[in-house]
Order: C-alpha cells, then structure tokens, then sequence
C-alpha cells in the first residue's frame, strides 16, 4: 500500500479514527456533549478527507475497495445524512437516562460500514462493510435497554439479519464455487466468458438478491421493517431508513453493473416481480396506517420499489441514465426520509415516542414551523412538484418509460395514487383543530440542533425541486467513472 | 390615443377588482364612484378614440396587448381590433353602460349588496368589451362566457329567494347549450383553417371554400346556435323572459342592451362565413322572422312590466336577425344602436314605476301615472313610440331601414316583419294607457332622484335622435346589391310605415277609449285559450319540461348513486380490503418473518430459473 492509496482511503481511516477518539473520551470523560462533538468533528474531517481522495480517484485499493467518484460522492452523501442523524441524536438522547455516549461511538461504526460498503469492489469488503454496519445497527436499534419496544426491535432485526446474512453468504459461496472469484470485476470477465447462462451462479445472485432485498426491505422480505421502524429510536429509524438502505442499494447496483448482472434476463424478472409486489405492497399496507412510524416504515418498502423500477430499466437502458436517476432519487429521499424521522424524534419527549397520528393532530396549531417541515417532507415523499421527490419520481418514470417498462410505470401510477391517500392523511390531521388539543405553543427551545437541521433539509428540498440542474450535472460527471 | 384601447376593458376589470377585494371595507360614495367611474372612464377612452379613428378615415386598427397562449400552431394574443363595427358596439356598451351604472348607483341605493352589485357590473361590462374588441374567436369566447358569467351572476343577484337562482340557472344553460354549438364551430374553424384571427380566418374561408359547401355551412350553422342562444331567439328564447328576475338596470344593459345583441354581432363580424353558406342565412332570416311574430305575440297579452319588455326584446333582436338574414348587416346593426338606447330607456323609466310601487310589476294594478311622474311618462311616450318605430323617432329609421331589405329580398318575410310591427305598435301603446292613463290607483311614494332622472333624459335624447348617430359601416360590410330600388314614397313605403300607427289605433280602442274590451274578447273560448297559449311563451317552457327536462331528472334520480361513482367506492373498497389481507401478514412474530424470507427466497429462485 502506498501513499497515494493510504489518501484514497483517508475518508474511511478518519471515520475509524474518529470512532477510537470517541471511545477514548468516553473512557477520559463520560459526556454525552463531548462525544457528540468529538463525532461531529471527525464526520466533518472524514468530509475533508474526501477531498484529499478526490485527486487520486479512482483508485484500486487492494482488492477489497475501488474508490472511484461515484464512491467518494455517495460516502459524502452517506456522511452529511450521518451528521444530520447525529444532530437529532444529540437532542433526542441529551436529556435522557442512562449513559447514552457509546450510542454515538456505534453511530459512527455503522458509518463507517456503510463507507466501505458503497466503495467495495469484492465480497470479503461487502460483507464485511455490510457486517459493520448491521452489527452496529443492532445495538443502536436496541440502545434504550430497559425499554421493550426497542428490545423487540433490536431483537427482530438482529434475528432476521442473520438469516439474511446466511443468504448471502450462500450466494456468494455459490458464485465462488464456479468461478473461483471473489472480486466483482473478476465475477464479470466469468459471467462475459460463459457461453450459456450458468444455472449455479444465478442461483447464487438471485440468493445475493435475497439477503439485500431484506437488507432494503423488499417484499417479500419486508415484514420486519414497519416492528423495527417503530420500536427504534426515531433518529435511528432515520439512519436505518436512509444510511443503511442507501448504502446497501449503492452497493447493488455497483455490483450489477461491474459484473455486467444485466445480462441475465432472469434475474430481471425476478426484479420485476418484487419491484412490483413492493410498490403494490407497501402502499397498500401503509394505507390505513394509524402509526406515523410504522407509516413511513411501510412507505419506505414502496420507495424501494420505485428505486428498483429504475434499476431494471438498466436491461435496457445506458447504465448512466439508471446511475442518475437512482442517484437523485436516492439523495430525494435521503433528504426527505431524514427530515419526516427527525420531525418525528423532534415530536418525541423521554417518556413517549411520537409514533401514534393522534400526537399529530391539530400540530399546525401548537408547532406551525414543524408541521410545515413535516408537510413538505410528506410531499416530497408523494412527489408533489417543487419538491426535490418529484424530480425524483419523475427520474423514474423516465427510465422506466425508456425501458417500456408498461407494467412497472402502472403500479408506480396507481402506488403513487394510493401514497397521495396516507401521505396527505397526515397533512389533514395535522391542521384539525379541535379545541381540548389547542395548547398553548410547546417549549421549542430543546431542539435547537434538530430544528436548524430540519431547516437546512427543507430548503435543500425546495432548492432540488426547483433548481435541480446542479445537483443532476455533478451525479452525471461522478455517474460516467462506473463501470 | 388608439394605443389605449387596451385600457377600455382594463379599466371596468379593475373596478371589478377592487370592488371585489375591498368592497365591503368601502362606503357606499366610494361604491358607485369606483363602479359608475370606471365606466366612465372606459367610456371617456372610447370617445377618445373614436374621434380619432373617425379622423383616421375608419382604417382599422389592431392592438396587441400580450400573448395568451401559443400552443404549436395555435397562437391567441390578447389582440383587439378596432373597426367602424367594433367601434358602433363599442359606443353602445360603454356609453349605455355608463347612463345604467348611474342610474343603478340611484336605483340601487337601499341594496344591502350594493358592491357586490357594481362589481358584478363591471365585470360584465369588461367582458363585453373584451367581446366586441376580440380580434380572435377564442378572446371572443373569453368574453363571451364573460357576459354569460357577468348575466348569470346578476340575474341571481337577489339569491335569497330561491325562484330568481332558478331562473338564472335558467338563463345559464339555455345560453350554454348555443355557446356549446358555438365551441364545436370554433374547434371545427380551427381544425380547418389553422386560425382563430377572425380576420384571418374570414379571408381564408372566403378564399378556400366554395359557397355553399359542406363545410361553411356547418360552421356557419355551429356559431349561428351560439348567437341564437346568446340573443333568445327560438328555439332557444325561453331564458330571457326569466332573465327578468334581476334588478332592473341590468335587464336594462344586459338582457337588453348589450349581451342579448352578442348573437347579432357575432354573426355580422362573421358575415363572409355566413355569405359562403346561404342556406344559413335563410334560416337566421327565417329564425328572425318567426321569434319576432311569436315574442310579439307573448308581449301583446304578458300583465308583468318588465315580461312585456323582455318579450319585446326578443322580438326587436329577431328583426336584428331578419335583418342578418337578408343580407342588410348595417340595418341589423343600426337597429341594434337604435335598439340598445330606447330599450334601455324603457327598462330604466319601468324600474323608476316599479321602485315607486314597491317593486310592483303588474301593469293592471298601476294607472294614472302620467300626471305623477311626468319625467318618465315622458320617456316611456319616446321609447314607446322609438319602440314601435313611429316616423322621426330612431326606431323609425332603423326599422324602416330592415323591412325595406325584407322586402327586397322576399315578400314573405316583409309580411311578417309588417305584422310583427303591427304588433309591436300595440303591445307598446297598450303598455303605456294601461299604466299611466285612466285613474291613478295608488299613490306615488317617492319620486326618483336625478341619479335616476338624468340617464332617463339623456337616453331619451338618444332615443329620438339616435338615428342620426349612425357609423357608416360600408368600410364592414359589402354594399346591397339592389340598391337601385327607390322604396321612398312607394306603396311598400307607405305601407311599412302605417303598420305600427294601424297598432297604436288599435291600442287606443282596446286601452285608452275602451271601445272594445280585451277582457271581453279573451273570455271568449278559443281567444282564452289563445290567450293562455301566449302568456305561456307559447308552451315552450312547458315543451321543454316534458322533452328534456322531466326525463333527464328521472334519469338522474335513477342514477342517485352514480354508477361511476361506484367504480372509485369499489377502488377505495377492493384496497381497504387488499390492506386488512397484507396487514394480517405482519403478525410481529419473528419465526412467521423468518419463515417467510425463506419461503421469499424460493419464490424468487423459481422464478429466476424458470423464466
């Protein structure tokens, strides 16, 4: 290793470093502000850092990791969803029991699993970035100990997550097993030099497919999305919902495209049919939800549909127009996901977590500029125009128009109906004004971090919505570097 | 001066504006100086630039404001065109316009709705100018459903009493179903002819279509249903009489003086598409023709004040479309200037009877009004005698002027217009000896203030002088063929000019001597039942009930619960269901979710091997 490939890495070394400082000064200090700061400062140096990688992009580091633009540009996503999520930690957990530091310490690990994850270009890196970052989703999930929901959730996940994770290794073990590779480049020049369709090793992609797709919460391995949603923390479910399902997505289609998946038409369909029960699905369970967490968590399932629409398009389309589109609505969603679960953990006090519809009611009222916050987050999510989830939605009509891809755009229509139903459902609630709920305007002042950030977010919102060229012109430049 | 035509709509739409948005903040001066003065100044403009288009030797004139929109090949600006027929309606809405919105800021001063009111006005006033100025058929159209808007809203102004919402409701679709046959003519224009500039389109027309084709005569016959409905003639006339359930002052301007002519004007600012298709033109003389006999007919026996006049209304525009129809355009529109002055007149001097009896329309229970209100005995004796086209009176001329054309083109139609004529002399006179001769039933209350008195004298003055205002429209329209014929001191002449003295004769027996009796000869069997058949506007609305009315509310009562409906309730229902089936998957047990990944896993291996 050299010192041009130590540069490439340095991103993901600060992060390491920055989850050791953490320890340290808990073990120094026990102080919940100091270990936020710590954190905060060493996701803010792992940004810097990236500059430092930019130069050498991209840049082969050993055979575990390529850190090409495409890579650096999602780790920088991957780090400022990060310290927005560290934001509302920070406000969520100060005031309550417990000693809370190492929830940042394992903020950062899962961080630091999902960077490596994005970069990875062999499945010993895959698997151990996707290991770092459940593991340490686990703990996270389950942090308030002495409370039940959590435990349940922790619990759930953890159980489930070992199914998932035998999944992939089979697949991997299976694909290993026929072409002796491990890399994905190397699993490509195999798939490229097969002269039929090898039988085992798309059992062992789709097995691959399998393990993610619980990963993303893809029906029909979704169901244990909307229990652990609900019994995490909500900035947490903010960081399962976005870091964890962004990263693993990124790595997906890295995967896809460099070993050239897209050539197993098989394998399409099998997208194709859980693209499709996931949007059907998710919104029709999301309907008549009366739980805002379990609500999201159910929507989530249906976004992840609306994503792999635009993926499949790739069997059809230029690889750079399914990079873009996925991308977009990837950062959309990152955006409008993170805001509506900070809302939610804004909404929260120590004794109750904001989940119920009933705490909503009459918001408009109590929390004007939080409501408003939520509404557009809500918008965004049913792609109202002006929001950056529009151009979002609309990226996926567009591919998939371009792929013919009929019967996928008509359950993205008739989901997007259905989402319009419980996504305003909320907006309705919030702005019902019946007299016992009229209280006077709630102490506001405890979430200044959150607040600010959920600020920052909104605008960034109605800045991509309406101004998106910018965005778009810098996925299209890192977009060009995979292949 | 011409570059402020743009501004004569505008201004009527800001008072609107403002009327609307702080109307209720405003005291009632403000009211009626922002509604009365904003018509004033549109009227103001427009003198303004009459004078010097006149100056200008007629050329006309087209002004470009902006676009509105440009979708492929279709580009509508909001364009507006100044020639010496925009012009002639251009004096007539603003400067008519302008005596009603004074006389309304008198007659309407107890109303508790009184900005609402002048906003409404302003607004229809607007409207029709954007109509009259339009230099394409979709502005037109703009303005056109404007004033259809503007009337419904003004017939209903009095809400409260659930008959005048009918009626305007009424109005509104009876106009709607012309404006429809109208619509199709526009898209079938366009579909055609690549245009909508009406100048444009009318010298494409002319040089692209064969007279008498297929294609001019039917949308020819599409924007003659527009005007029809517009301008109450049959079939589709019923509405107006209705209409009569606004205040005065607007059957004053609307459903007298301006809207109802928009089917009259429409056809004249369309007249090369109605040249190319004969067969259109015969029937807008033969729709002429008829709707004057049988709206005369109705008026000769109505008791209500304003119904007299609504049906005489009907049946002046019907000599409007006689006139049309026989290829006289500068009479129709003549009559149509002439028309608007002593109608209006007669509508403001009936508003000035009925606010002094309390809002009473009965013409049986006034009489003797002469000695008590002079002023608008007055302007009732010259809008009568205009009315009825008594020599030296503007009726006269442009009356005159229409049954000559008549008689030129068939003597059929001549005869008709003669009758109606007759008739006309005396349902006017029979109006005036029954309300303000003979004894004077009650007493007059209060006398209308000059607000009220002043547009009565000058619209008087127009009334009999108007004649004399005539634009000469041959820089419009193309010139009578046969002028040759010198109809001054022939038999026709003479003849033409006796029918309405003949009907004044027979009014003052009937009415004023009581030589004879109507009474005594509508008891009689089949009179009464005559009589009856009249009164009803010829059983139309009854006819309408049975057709049309009647089944489509049978069918619609069948259809309470809209079948279509049904689809969206069984959307909602079959995803309410579809919802409470996934929901019953999420049991919350860990070994159901582990079971079902690996159920999920072999799902999708089976379908990636075997697809």
């Amino acid at each position: 290793m050299n010192a041009d490939q130590l540069a490439a890495l340095a991103p993901i070394i600060t992060i390491t470093g920055a989850a050791i400082a953490v320890m340290l000064a808990i073990a120094i200090r026990r102080n919940f502000l100091l270990a936020s700061g710590v954190a905060a400062g060493g996701i803010l140096l792992s940004m810097l850092a990236l500059g430092l990688a930019w130069p050498q992009s991209p840049a082969q580091v050993t055979l575990l990791m390529l850190l090409d633009d495409y890579a650096l540009f999602t780790m920088a996503l991957l780090l400022v969803t990060g310290l927005a999520v560290l934001g509302f930690c920070y406000d969520y957990f100060k005031d309550r029991e417990g000693e809370n530091e190492e929830l940042i310490l394992l903020l950062l690990t899962a961080l630091l699993g999902a960077t490596v994850l994005v970069a990875s270009s062999h499945f010993a890196a895959f698997f151990l970035g996707l290991e770092t970052l459940s593991i340490s989703l686990f703990a996270l999930a389950g942090y308030p100990i002495n409370r039940a929901r959590p435990l349940e959730a922790a619990i759930k996940y953890l159980i489930l997550s070992g199914v998932s994770s035998a999944f992939l290794l089979m697949g991997m073990a299976l694909i290993y097993a026929q072409s002796g590779e491990l890399g994905f480049s190397g699993i490509g020049h195999f798939i490229a030099n097969q002269p039929v369709m090898n039988t085992v090793v798309l059992g062992g992609v789709i097995l691959i497919v399998a393990g993610l797709g619980f990963k993303l919460s893809l029906v029909p391995f979704h169901l244990w999305t909307p229990d652990v949603y609900e019994g995490a923390p909500a900035p947490i479910t903010a960081f399962i919902a976005t870091v964890s399902k962004g990263a693993v997505f990124i790595l997906l289609l890295r995967f896809f495209i460099s070993t050239d998946s897209y050539g197993y038409n098989p394998l399409l369909s099998v997208f194709s049919v859980i693209a499709m029960l996931s949007i059907l699905g998710g919104n029709v369970l999301a309907l008549l939800q009366t739980n805002v967490k379990r609500m999201l968590a159910y929507s989530s399932i249906a976004h992840m549909g609306y994503l792999l629409v635009a993926f499949i398009a790739g069997g059809s389309i230029a690889p750079g127009l399914v990079i873009e589109a996925v991308t977009f609505y990837i950062v959309a969603y990152f955006i409008t996901t993170t805001g509506a679960f900070g809302v939610v953990s804004v909404l929260s006090t120590p004794q109750t977590e904001a989940g119920d519809i009933g705490f909503y009611r009459g918001l408009f009222w109590r929390r004007p500029l939080l409501a408003g916050t939520f509404t557009l987050m809500l918008l965004s999510l049913a792609g109202i125009p002006v929001t950056a989830g529009f151009i979002g939605k609309f990226y996926i009509f567009t591919s998939g128009a371009d792929g013919r891809l009929w019967g996928l755009l008509a359950a993205v229509i008739a989901g997007s109906g259905l989402g319009l139903y419980y996504y305003i459902k909320i907006v309705v609630v919030m702005s019902m004004n019946e007299e016992a709920t009229v209280r006077k305007a709630e102490e506001s002042s405890g979430a200044r971090i959150s607040s600010a950030t959920l600020a920052v977010l909104s605008l960034l919102l109605i800045w991509f919505g309406l101004f998106p060229d910018h965005l778009v012109s810098i996925i299209q430049s890192v977009s060009n570097t995979v292949r | 001066m011409l570059g402020l035509l743009g501004w004569v709509p505008l201004i009527p739409l800001m008072g609107f504006l403002i009327l609307v948005m702080a109307g209720d903040q405003l005291s009632r001066l403000i009211i009626s100086w922002v509604g009365a003065g904003s018509v004033a100044v549109s009227a103001l403009l427009a003198t303004l630039i009459g004078f010097e288009f006149l100056d200008g030797d007629m050329q006309p004139y087209r002004h470009i404001v902006g676009s509105w929109m440009t979708i492929d090949d279709l580009s509508v600006p909001f364009g507006f065109y100044l020639d010496a027929l925009s012009m002639t309606m251009l004096f007539v809405v603003t400067g008519v316009g302008f005596l009603i919105h004074v006389y309304s800021a008198g007659f309407m001063e107890d109303d508790p709705g009184y900005a609402r009111f002048f906003a409404y006005m302003n607004l229809f006033v607007s409207a029709m100018l954007v109509l009259v100025l339009a230099d394409n058929l979709v502005l037109l159209y703009l303005g056109w459903e404007g004033v259809g808007l503007g009337s419904y809203l003004l017939i209903g102004f009095w809400y409260d009493e659930p008959n005048n919402g009918y009626a305007a409701r009424k109005a509104f679709v009876m106009t709607r179903i012309g404006d429809t046959a109208m619509a199709l003519g526009l898209f079938l224009l366009f579909t055609q002819l690549h245009t909508l500039d009406i100048q444009s389109l009318l010298s494409l027309a002319s040089s692209q279509w064969a007279p008498g084709a297929v294609l001019p005569v039917a949308s020819a016959a599409l924007l003659l249903g527009g005007a029809v409905g517009k301008s109450a003639q049959l079939p589709l006339q019923t509405w107006l009489p209705d209409a009569m359930a606004g205040p005065t002052p607007v059957s004053a301007l609307i459903h007298a003086a301006t809207m109802v002519t928009a089917g009259v004007y429409l056809i004249a600012r369309t007249h090369p598409l109605f040249l190319l298709a004969p067969t259109v033109q015969l029937a807008v003389a033969v729709i002429g023709a008829l709707t004057l006999l049988v709206a005369g007919c109705s008026a000769l026996v109505q008791t209500d004040i304003k119904r007299i006049l609504a049906y005489s209304t009907i049946s002046q525009i019907g000599y409007m479309f006689l006139a049309l129809g026989v290829g006289a355009w500068s009479a129709a529109i003549f009559h149509l200037l002439t028309h608007a002055f002593f109608k209006a007149l007669l509508f403001l001097a009936a508003g000035s009877v009925i606010s002094c009896f309390h809002h009473e329309h009965n013409i049986f229970k006034m009489g003797g009004l002469r000695k008590a209100m002079p002023l608008t005995f007055w302007s009732f004796m010259i809008g009568s005698a205009a009315l009825a086209a008594l020599p030296l009176t503007s009726g006269y001329y442009s009356k005159h002027e229409i049954l000559l054309a008549a008689f030129d083109a068939s003597p059929v139609l001549w005869a008709v217009g003669l009758l109606g004529a007759l008739i006309t002399g005396i349902y006017s006179f029979r109006l005036i000896f029954v309300v303000f001769f003979g004894a004077q039933s009650q007493t007059v209350e209060k006398k209308p203030g000059w607000l009220m008195s002043v547009p009565l004298l000058l619209l008087a003055g127009l009334a009999l002088f108007g004649g004399m205002l005539q634009i000469p429209l041959n820089s419009v329209f193309p010139v009578l063929i046969d002028q040759g014929n010198d109809h001054t001191f022939n038999l026709v002449s003479v003849i033409t000019v006796a029918s309405p003295i003949i009907g004044l004769l027979i009014a003052v027996l009937f009415y004023l001597t009581g030589t004879f009796s109507a009474q005594r000869l509508s008891d009689g069997g089949l009179a009464g039942t005559l009589r009856q058949f009249f009164l009803s506007g010829w059983g139309m609305d009854a006819l309408y009930e049975t057709l049309l009315v009647r089944p489509f509310i049978t069918l619609s009562t069948m259809n309470k619960n809209d079948v279509v409906d049904g689809l969206y309730v069984g959307v909602a229902w079959l995803v309410r269901g579809l919802h409470r089936m996934a929901s019953a998957t999420q049991t919350g047990r860990v070994r159901w979710y582990g079971a079902s990944m690996v159920f999920g896993a072999v799902f999708i291996i089976a379908i990636g091997l075997l697809s």
